[in-house]
């Protein structure tokens, strides 16, 4: 039955549904913008009503907030993280310091361009995104995984060297093996 | 039976750690033997970067070291370069400062309440305080157009004016609050299981505190009688009454009272400079920020925040970029040798709660 | 105060005659040591005239002269005075005393600086790594690391950055809006 196309399609169709309504927010807090994590999660914004909830470990999380600026020695351990939780995932980037470095553009220790290490799929804006902000870039992911354009996680894996060669750039002690999937 | 010790990775990714830090205990059972802090996940090399800078464009650095509590590093810097340039600052525009210094640590104090409940499994507590923490961010967003980073006490006074009726706002909020502290008394500090969990937990010895050069409410959980805002009066605290509360235990009960208090003195303070506020002026005068030279020479000031002294080492050389900036943080001590220290012995369950009663800030540390 | 700091700073010039004090107002009290006195300086510092609290281990790369500054910054409780506390290394062979069993955390401030600055603690017993992982450049809090340069040459940037230097022109030339003229005077 799940065989022929237009079923497969309905099914998907109910999945992503299913997924869009109950995110589950991996609890870590990498930079600056975790402070605003708070209000956005407890009674005065309260995004529990979407859907979102903590989760403490990468396995039963499905999101992972990129909390602003990643210095060189976080990366590792994002990717790690990153390659720890199940498909589907999705990497919302938070705040100008993922988009571009921000105000730490000059800096030896953090990264600037978020996506060339992690594919992501939300930007949130702004320095630090008010929690109105943040509720609307998580309603705008609910939005794009409904429509199945959510596809983050499959892109990091077919461009896997690429972005495997650009983590190297930054840590060439840390991966010198080939990339090696299973933690 | 001899059992092997474990090595355990508390962090960097756990909901119970404090930041993006980690602790790396070596346990055998439940008990902890040896800790070692690993830091540097949020290492951002301000101070390289405020070299780079001019005088002004450094300052929007300086409330991103800590940011739990970004007021006094503002104030910090504000203080470093007027004292190296000799900028007086108007009356109004130091009580102002206190007045935002104060509401921080309130701030402050309440993020403080939700984590240690947290990290003991209270998590309504969590829900109350980051709550009634919005109205003190609402305040902030009136008078300096940002929930968590200000950049409000700049050199030479503050930024902007109080706002219309902002006054009548404050003292609303806090007759609001002092109404919330007494439920916050009922959940946590008659709450049986709190007063199981923290008396006694992460006791730090007298002797440790010279040693590690304890801060803040640490050094006063331990009945040390130790606060800035009297020693080294700055603003316009000499002219202001308020106590220091102390306690005996030195344990994470001892200084969750002294927070407490504190709570209540800052509410205290407020009140008085929003009796005592002159009219007049908010702002000096300063040079056009872009070719402003400060005066060649070092200075270190210091200040009370809400986890402990906090001070800030600026060296100019007369050109208009800093020669050298360098912050010490209250956590600075407290998250490394000190934790290493008074770890050892203690539940692993514990550790979370005692990171948070030692006030540490992740951020702060590595800058 | 003045009486206080006038008898401090004949107590340590009679203990240390090579100790040079320089005079500053307020509870500022300031002294520049050789930095092979300064494990004996800070200890009866310590115990003997009340400065029992280290605030801080500041540092500085005064790079024209070929030397780095280290400043001790002390605290003495009974008598709410700051003292500051200056030594020179030699930027060619920097190595230092350690001083953590006078303070402990000390011990931190001593890895800061040698992961940053390149100092040397010999007989300090510490990790090796502190804030940075395999750092394979020269110490990054010398004036003679480019952060500017190590960014281009490590990281990427994002283009529409290099034009935007100046806000104000930016925009004026973005949407062909003149600058106000309050603004003028802050334009570069």
């Amino acid at each position: 039955m799940y065989n022929d196309k237009n079923s497969k399609k309905i099914v998907e169709t109910i999945q992503n549904w299913a997924r869009s309504h109950s995110v589950w927010v991996l609890a870590y807090g990498t930079g600056c913008g975790a402070i605003e994590i708070a209000p956005t999660m407890t009674s005065r914004y309260d995004a529990e009503r979407l859907g979102f909830r903590g989760a403490a470990t990468p396995r039963q999380a499905d999101v992972m907030l990129i909390t602003g600026y990643l210095t060189v020695k976080t990366v590792k351990r994002v990717v790690r993280v990153y390659e720890q939780m199940q498909s589907p995932k999705y990497v919302v980037g938070f705040g100008s310091c993922t988009i571009n470095g921000g105000m730490y553009y000059d800096s030896y220790n953090t990264i600037n361009l978020l996506d060339r290490y992690l594919p992501v799929d939300v930007y949130i804006n702004g320095c630090m995104p008010r929690p109105e902000a943040v509720i609307a870039g998580l309603a705008k992911l609910q939005q794009i995984i409904r429509e199945g354009k959510a596809n983050g996680a499959e892109k990091y894996l077919e461009n896997l060297e690429w972005y495997k060669e650009n983590q190297r750039k930054i840590a060439p002690n840390w991966i010198a093996k080939a990339p090696d999937l299973n933690w | 039976m001899r059992e092997k010790a474990t090595t355990l990775y508390l962090g960097p990714q756990h909901p119970g750690i404090t930041g993006n830090m980690m602790v790396r205990l070596k346990v055998m059972g439940d008990t902890i033997v040896s800790a070692q802090t690993e830091v540097g996940y949020l290492h951002r090399a301000f101070e390289k970067l405020q070299e780079r800078r001019n005088w002004l464009n450094s300052f929007t650095l300086m409330c991103r070291f800590c940011v739990p509590e970004t007021d006094p590093m503002e104030n910090l810097y504000a203080r470093a370069v007027e004292s190296l340039d000799n900028i007086e600052v108007p009356e109004r525009a130091k009580y102002i400062r206190v007045m935002v210094l104060e509401l921080a640590r309130i701030a402050t104090q309440l993020m403080w309440y939700a984590g240690q409940n947290g990290s003991l499994g209270l998590y309504t507590m969590g829900q109350w305080s980051i709550g009634d923490r919005d109205y003190i961010l609402d305040l902030f967003e009136q008078l300096t157009g940002g929930r968590v980073y200000h950049m409000y006490q700049w050199p030479g006074g503050v930024r902007r004016d109080l706002p219309e009726g902002f006054e009548g706002k404050v003292l609303r909020t806090l007759d609001y609050l002092e109404k919330r502290l007494k439920d916050y008394d009922d959940l946590m500090f008659s709450n049986s299981i709190f007063q199981k969990r923290t008396q006694g937990v992460g006791y730090v010895p007298k002797e440790s505190i010279i040693e590690h050069g304890v801060v803040g409410p640490v050094l006063r959980g331990a009945g040390i009688r130790s606060d800035i805002r009297i020693d080294e009066p700055y603003e316009v605290y000499d002219k202001l009454d308020f106590e220091i509360p102390t306690q005996e235990g030195s344990d994470i009960w001892a200084r969750a009272l002294v927070r407490r208090a504190e709570v209540h003195q800052s509410i205290r303070i407020i009140r008085q400079v929003l009796d005592q506020m002159p009219k007049g002026e908010f702002n000096t005068s300063i040079p056009n920020p872009m070719k402003w030279r400060v005066k060649a020479g070092d200075t270190y000031v210091r200040a009370e925040s809400a986890r402990g002294e906090v001070g800030y080492y600026a060296v100019s050389d007369g050109t208009i970029h800093p020669r050298r900036m360098h912050l010490r943080g209250a956590a600075y001590v407290h998250a490394i040798t000190l934790l290493e220290n008074i770890l050892p012995g203690q539940n692993v369950a514990d550790v979370s709660a005692i990171m948070n009663s030692l006030g540490t800030c992740a951020p702060e540390i590595e800058r | 105060m003045k009486e206080i700091k006038d008898k401090m700073i004949a107590q340590i010039n009679a203990a240390f005659p090579e100790a040079v004090n320089k005079a500053y107002d307020g509870n500022r009290l300031d002294f520049t040591v050789h930095k092979d006195a300064i494990p004996g300086f800070l200890s009866h510092m310590k115990d003997q005239l009340g400065f029992r609290h280290l605030s801080h281990i500041a540092y500085v790369d005064w790079i024209e002269e070929n030397e780095f500054e280290l400043v001790y910054l002390l605290w003495s409780p009974t008598d709410k005075v700051k003292l500051f506390v200056h030594t020179r290394i030699d930027r060619e062979n920097p190595v230092m005393h350690n001083i953590d069993m006078i303070w402990r955390q000390a011990n931190t401030y001593q890895r800061e600086i040698k992961e940053m600055l390149g100092i040397d603690f010999p007989d300090m017993v510490a990790p090796d790594e502190f804030i940075l992982e395999d750092w394979d450049d020269i110490p990054p809090f010398r004036r003679d690391f480019d952060t500017l340069e190590y960014v281009n040459r490590t990281f990427w940037h994002r283009p529409g950055r290099e034009d935007a230097q100046d806000v104000r022109e930016t925009i004026s030339k973005r949407s062909g809006e003149e600058i106000p003229d309050f603004a003028k005077k802050y334009s570069r």
